[in-house]
């Protein structure tokens, strides 16, 4: 009974790693399934297997993959509300996140191998535009979104140009700006 | 290369790694009692060197030594039991079996602590070809 538990666990962890779109995401379920693993080969009175698949499974190769997604960057998209949403509620929050010119960035940044990585600012936007740690900063305004980037970024170039042949880009617009003259 | 380093990560692998190092050793030097043994220990060693780098990417451990050492260690390990078992050495005397079996552990274990410890390492630091270009 209680390894047929186990083992649909493992399938669903399994089938949840494939499908996960973010790389860390399916790295931790790959763990939760070398353990459920090790798990029924203790069932199975194997315990120095269940060591083994313990050890290398979810401690050795969990660490390999995360010190390898160490090398895949990381692209930090800065959010900075708009005027009357600065106090940034749950609510505004998921809104945001699930609207579709967010998630056109999004899908657009892991096609190209980049983990987009959302952070929301209750900062002023002077102060994120100086800030290093941003790649990207989204404004949104009463008419629509601004988004900035750097004056020699590639992305800018593509996002542009992709917004333009997709057309429905009403209310997007593109600003760039030289690092050295934003701090 | 990396961003700042996560204090979380740091003070909780930093207050894991001494109990870790000790669960290997525990696990290779009672691996003919236990389950565990020279491989299962020696991974757990090898996970402390990848443990360290994800905390503390700082190469200062010369992967040409280690790998130096874990040649070394696998060639006593091919010369032990050539020496000890071969010859009827430890069939003559059954009182020492449970030391050369831990003996044989230990090696075991050092040599995959080491080998995987030094490829890690050379993957970690590999300075890669072509430069990196910015997005």
């Amino acid at each position: 009974m209680v390894e047929v538990g186990v083992l649909l666990l493992m399938a669903v962890f399994a089938l949840l790693a494939i499908h996960s779109v973010l790389l860390r995401l399916a790295v931790i379920y790959l763990a939760i399934f070398s353990l459920l693993a090790a798990f029924l080969y203790l069932l199975h009175a194997a315990p120095e297997l269940a060591i083994a698949e313990g050890v290398i499974g979810s401690g050795l190769v969990t660490l390999l993959y995360l010190s390898a997604l160490k090398r895949y960057r990381v692209y930090t998209i800065g959010f900075v509300g708009g005027e009357e949403s600065r106090k940034l509620t749950d609510r505004y929050i998921s809104e945001v996140e699930d609207s579709a010119t967010l998630a056109r960035i999004k899908d657009f940044f892991q096609r190209r191998e980049f983990e987009p990585q959302v952070v929301f600012v209750s900062r002023s936007l002077e102060d994120v535009l100086s800030d290093p740690h941003y790649d990207l900063v989204i404004s949104e305004t009463p008419h629509g979104m601004i988004i900035y980037g750097r004056q020699d970024s590639y992305a800018m170039v593509e996002l542009e140009l992709m917004f333009r042949m997709q057309g429905a880009g009403s209310g997007i617009e593109f600003v760039r700006y030289a690092r050295e003259e934003a701090q | 290369m990396t961003g700042p380093e996560s204090s979380i990560i740091r003070v909780v692998v930093g207050l894991l790694y001494p109990f870790i190092l000790l669960l290997g050793f525990y696990v290779i030097i009672n691996g003919h009692y236990t389950p565990g043994g020279g491989f299962q220990g020696g991974s757990i060693l090898a996970s402390l060197f990848i443990a360290r780098y994800v905390v503390f990417p700082v190469e200062d451990i010369d992967s040409e030594i280690l790998h130096l050492a874990q040649r070394f260690v696998l060639s006593l390990l091919l010369l032990g039991p050539v020496v000890l078992l071969f010859t009827g050495g430890v069939h003559a005397h059954p009182d020492y079996r449970a030391a050369y079996l831990t003996l044989m552990d230990i090696l075991i274990g050092v040599q995959v602590g080491f080998g995987l410890g030094v490829a890690v390492l050379r993957f970690a630091f590999f300075k890669g070809v072509g430069e990196s270009w910015r997005f």
